[in-house]
């Protein structure tokens, strides 16, 4: 097979259905990344525009332009969309695009699920937008504080836009990263052991955990304002033992490793995009792998320095102070790492040299800025200022947005396969970064000098009309510098001359296919021997074109990809993805009936959505794996591989392992905030306290002992090739006690009573829908035994994690319902 | 998998930690404590001890990712590993020192 | 005519105290911003002077010493040692802040709503005033916030730092004002529609005034 045969048989079996019908049902990294990006800078200009309503209400003082009904929607939807559905996905759609690409692999770990994440981020998008259309989007500020984000503060719809559209959202948010770490760990090229990962990789891996961990607080936080909004159950009022502190706890939970989710894939690409425009490598790779991941780490450990005000004893303050300076440090690290880098090289000024020396200058002093507030007694004065503003646009702008261009202009011949010719980049770069510093450097003075974040006029003869004059003029020449930019990647994307390949001599492996990139992205998988492949051996595209890897000959139509060992690289299983299907997107709309049913209060729609998925999800899960038990297949270069979804660690039971860390966190999270009103919320403890009675704990603790030693028996009778129908009904049967457990909980309190009722009620209701999805899959996997699909143990171990954790979670979460009663 | 643990154990175990005793202070401070019969000097011995348990186990870690029992077999894991455990040493030391230099409950 | 619009212009202003609190902030903002500086100016040389010179040895010998200086000596040492210095200074200044038992205390109640202030005074049981908080200049003066509905922030920029007011919880704040006089204050926690124009006024009295106004002579 020739090298363009090879090509027209693979696009033949990776490509999306031709025409934009195609895109509907695609399930290519290809595709679902470019889509990502198109949609977020979609999102940027709408939150662009609000910027621009924003600075065009303060330019003068006591401006008439909005009243404050309309600027608070537009300032808060500035901040959201701005966060949640422009910054996070825009990286996400270029790791979706690039990832497989760096780690010399054909496709992310979960083809399917990514097309599902984006649907329900461009729907849940679309909800938030609408919303602002129709002039009734949230206005409480974008962190949403109850009791203003609560029925007393806004009576009206327009909070639920914003718990449920951003709840919607953040499902793509949790499914990019569940595929973002199980490719990196997984799913690289033949050899890449983990000292040879492409930087950027590292950096995702570090991001993607970190979205697992730190998302599930909104999320969960979401849940409970939601459920106050919508049916009275009284987490945030006081009144009625709930506490308004704790949504601050749970928000900024999220909230500041978010800023470091944000900032992590902007640092990634710095590293990544540097050494080559100095030509050099990376100085300190091992150095820049270590701080990147205690940066993720130490990142959880500061979100209270955004409640310096809100009256926590200094000590507690101080711990979070301690720890917010702490974690300049390995950011500093990687300041002077990329400075030695440049140090090492001859440095070349191109255009995304010319960014990275732009997100220096400005994140250097949002940097600096930030450890100023990290200090207590400062931030009591500039908390809630415009010095807080200036600051964290320039750790965003200067520290996220700016390294992203340097990003999209370097890898735009790889987007388009062309070399940029019209040259408006150089232009547009002048524009936004003097355009930035004129906006955003003097309003800094004015929140020393008392100016509010949020406030809706300034009074003429407050010292601060002059700057703020100053900051919509600059504002202005930046927007029109954006604007630059997108008529120049439009133009250039249109109608440049065709470039070489790999124009920069970059080492990464993205640049080892032709480009724009074929849907498969590589022809055959090749060996990698170091952490600059295309340095070793430049001629590596062409004999990865001949197909010399390993899967150079595509056989029977199949989208064939192989997984690794983790730390060494070594190959070791076969995997087939599914191709393309409409299950994706149609599936996102059902799930956003859910959330529109929510919404208006049309809860026959709850149910009715829930099914669907239900029904829709076994389809699935069905339509993969297979009845045969084929044995290993060929891959090239004498080698075979077994097929992965067979194995004990199946790529399901990976992506499963890491989504249940989420839900971990989630419930973590809940039975933090049950500890945390006990010990805080002033109306605790509870005027009468839920009596656990005899059938409850026997339940549990019976169920859980069932559940856990029935999935067993049934794990060892298929090992053994014996019938596994014993092992699967005990299991059921403890499922179904646990299930019960938790119903006598729900029973015995009303949801609205007290905010001590209202958390069992979480709780229980949180055993119970686990006990009951771990019960539908054990259910799932006794029709797949009679069908004859369990011939081996994978599938048997991704239903065994999902009830060890319904068993563990029933025990803890009941356990905590019930030991209040059982110590007093 | 167990090269995953030896890059994060240490770390999560700090973040545990600290998270624990930001929550011990707030029990500290809260009507709860002195509802119990405590006063603040028991609470701020309490947290001392939490603190020297942090510490403690922070060393523990650093000793077990050099000996030859839990070492990576990789030369990278092994390097990494070791420089997050120093850093979540430091960190312990460092975030939880307030609770011997701060007033407790102001 | 322009002393009294730079008077104007300097309501809000954390960097023109008037009390020994903001006074200590300020103090603070300014030793970092020299600092920040500073670093700042040093990042900008090493940057520059990275594009002045040629291409530096190469090896693994090269490599390591590269990592010392920049990783070791740069990243870790330098920012380590300001950054402790600094936590260490902060801390202190944030101790000396709060409101810690003192003789000759005066403690003031404040109640946030949408969106007026009212005050009360421990010291003269009945009396509310709403939109100017009454208190004596040169003493300590305890102000318990609390609220009457959404959150909000008590914030007298030339007197000390802003604390929230939160529902079911009292939080106080140790202000102080030099010298008598009339003092601008906001609310700093965004709380809906009526936000821009939730202010007080703190108004410091001569321990005359102050006496007469605890026996309700001043309205």
């Amino acid at each position: 097979m020739n090298a363009l045969r090879r090509h027209r048989e693979l696009e033949r079996i990776w490509s999306s259905r031709p025409g934009w019908r195609g895109k509907l049902t695609t399930v290519n990294n290809n595709d679902i990344g470019l889509m990502f990006l198109f949609t977020a800078a979609t999102f940027f200009v709408i939150a662009g525009i609000l910027a621009m309503l924003i600075r065009a209400q303060l330019a003068t003082p006591r401006s008439v332009f909005m009243g404050p009904e309309i600027y608070n929607q537009v300032f808060t939807m500035h901040g959201t969309i701005m966060m949640f559905l422009f910054a996070i996905p825009l990286f996400e759609g270029l790791t979706i695009y690039l990832l497989p690409k760096m780690l010399g692999t054909r496709d992310l770990a979960f083809p399917r699920l990514s097309a599902f994440g984006f649907w329900c981020y461009a729907f849940g998008g679309s909800l938030l937008i609408f919303s602002l259309l129709a002039g009734i989007a949230p206005e409480s500020g974008w962190f949403m504080y109850p009791p203003l984000s609560s029925t007393l503060g806004s009576p009206g719809i327009n909070p639920d836009f914003w718990l449920l559209g951003i709840t919607f959202v953040e499902i793509s948010a949790i499914s990019a990263a569940v595929e973002i770490v199980v490719t990196v760990l997984i799913y690289r090229a033949p050899g890449m052991s983990l000292d040879k990962l492409p930087i950027f990789a590292w950096y995702m891996l570090v991001v993607a955990v970190m979205i697992l961990t730190g998302f599930p607080p909104l999320i969960l936080g979401s849940l409970l304002l939601e459920l106050e909004r919508a049916f009275g159950m009284p987490f945030f009022q006081v009144e009625a033992g709930g506490d308004s502190l704790l949504w601050q706890h749970l928000f900024w939970l999220f909230g500041h490793p978010e800023v470091y989710i944000i900032f992590l894939p902007a640092a990634g690409v710095v590293s990544t995009v540097l050494p080559v425009m100095a030509r050099t490598t990376l100085l300190g790779y091992g150095w820049v792998v270590a701080a990147a991941a205690s940066l993720g780490v130490l990142s959880f450990g500061l979100w209270v320095h955004h409640m310096y005000a809100t009256g926590i004893p200094h000590m507690g303050l101080a711990f979070f102070s301690a720890a917010s300076t702490l974690v300049a440090v390995p950011t500093g690290v990687q300041i002077f790492a990329w400075i030695g880098t440049i140090w090492k090289g001859r440095p070349e000024m191109h255009l995304p040299m010319l960014w990275i020396l732009a997100f220096f200058a400005t994140f250097v002093m949002g940097g600096l800025t930030g450890v100023m507030v990290a200090m207590v007694p400062f931030d009591w004065q500039s908390h809630d200022t415009y010095f807080v503003v200036a600051h964290f646009h320039y750790v965003l702008v200067g520290g996220f947005v700016f390294p992203m261009l340097a990003g999209l202009y370097y890898w735009l011949p790889h987007f388009t396969g062309r070399k940029r010719y019209f040259r408006l980049g150089e232009t547009a770069f002048w524009l936004i970064v003097l355009g930035f510093h004129g906006t955003f450097l003097l309003l800094h003075w004015a929140g020393l000098l008392g100016m509010r974040r949020r406030i809706d006029s300034i009074e003429p003869g407050s010292g601060w009309e002059l700057i703020n004059l100053l900051a919509s003029i600059g504002g202005f020449v930046m927007a029109i510098g954006f604007a630059l930019v997108l008529i120049d990647v439009g133009v250039n994307a249109a109608v440049a001359v065709r470039g070489r390949r790999n124009p920069w001599r970059a080492a990464t492996l993205e640049w080892a296919m032709p480009a724009p990139s074929p849907s498969y992205n590589l022809a055959s998988l090749p060996k990698v021997l170091s952490r600059y492949p295309l340095y070793d051996d430049p001629d590596l595209p062409l004999r990865i074109a001949r197909g010399e890897g390993l899967l150079g000959n595509p056989r029977s139509g199949l989208r064939e990809i192989l997984t690794v060992e983790i730390a060494s690289g070594r190959p070791n299983y076969l995997v087939i993805f599914p191709t393309n299907s409409a299950l994706p997107i149609v599936m996102a709309l059902i799930t956003g009936g859910f959330f529109v049913g929510m919404l208006i209060k049309a809860y026959w729609l709850l149910p009715l959505s829930v099914l669907a998925v239900t029904a829709l999800a076994v389809w699935w899960a069905w339509s993969l794996g297979s009845s045969e038990d084929e044995g290993p297949q060929p891959v090239g270069h004498g080698l075979a591989l077994p097929p992965a979804s067979e194995m004990e660690r199946s790529p399901g039971w990976w992506g499963s392992l890491f989504l249940l860390l989420a839900n971990g966190v989630f419930f973590g999270s809940l039975l933090f905030g049950y500890a945390f009103l006990w010990t805080v919320a002033p109306n605790w403890p509870p005027p009468t306290l839920l009596e656990p009675g005899l059938a409850g704990p026997l339940l549990a603790l019976g169920g859980a002992a069932l559940a856990f030693g029935g999935i067993r028996l049934a794990d060892r009778a298929v090992r053994r090739d014996a019938a596994p129908w014993l092992g699967l009904l005990l299991s059921l049967a403890g499922l179904a006690a646990l299930a019960a457990a938790a119903v006598t909980v729900l029973a015995r309190t009303t949801h609205n009573a007290h905010a001590y009722d209202a958390t069992l009620w979480v709780v229980a209701g949180y055993v119970l829908f686990h006990a009951t999805v771990a019960g539908l899959m054990t259910v799932f996997l006794t029709l797949r035994a009679s069908a004859g699909y369990l011939s081996r143990v994978g599938e048997v171990r991704v239903v065994r994690l999902w009830t060890d954790y319904a068993a563990i979670a029933a025990l803890l979460g009941l356990g905590a319902a019930w030991l209040p009663v059982a110590l007093s | 998998m167990t090269d995953i643990l030896r890059i994060s154990v240490p770390l999560t175990a700090w973040l545990a930690a600290f998270s624990a005793v930001y929550g011990l202070q707030g029990l500290v401070c809260s009507q709860r404590w002195a509802d119990a019969g405590l006063d603040l000097t028991a609470g701020r011995i309490a947290m001392m001890v939490a603190w020297a348990a942090a510490v403690a186990l922070q060393l523990v870690f650093l000793l077990a990712l050099r000996s030859p029992r839990f070492v990576s077999r990789s030369a990278f894991v092994r390097w990494v590993s070791l420089m997050l455990a120093i850093s979540a040493l430091v960190a312990t030391l460092w975030t939880l020192l307030p609770v011997v230099t701060t007033s407790a409950c102001l | 005519m322009l002393v009294a619009i730079s008077g104007c212009e300097q309501r809000l202003s954390t960097v023109h105290p008037a009390g020994p609190a903001a006074e200590a902030i300020a103090t603070l903002w300014w030793v970092m911003l020299i600092g920040a500086t500073a670093i700042f100016l040093l990042v900008a040389v090493l940057l520059v002077l990275a594009f002045r010179r040629g291409e530096g040895p190469s090896g693994p010998e090269a490599e390591t010493r590269r990592e010392r200086v920049w990783i070791l000596g740069l990243g870790l040492g330098f920012t380590l040692t300001v950054l402790a210095a600094l936590t260490i200074y902060g801390l202190v200044i944030g101790e000396r802040l709060l409101a810690s038992p003192q003789p000759g205390l005066v403690t003031v109640r404040a109640e946030g709503a949408q969106w007026v202030w009212r005050f009360s005074y421990a010291d003269a049981p009945g009396r509310v005033t709403e939109g100017v908080l009454h208190i004596p200049a040169g003493r300590p003066v305890d102000v318990e916030i609390t609220t009457a509905d959404v959150i909000h922030s008590f914030w007298a920029p030339r007197l000390a730092g802003k604390l929230d007011a939160i529902p079911g919880h009292v939080n106080v704040l140790r202000i102080e004002a030099d010298t008598p006089g009339d003092y601008a204050g906001v609310s700093a926690e965004f709380n809906g529609r009526g936000y821009t124009n939730h202010r007080f006024t703190v108004r410091a009295h001569d321990e005359a005034a102050w006496d007469a106004f605890l026996r309700g002579e001043t309205r």
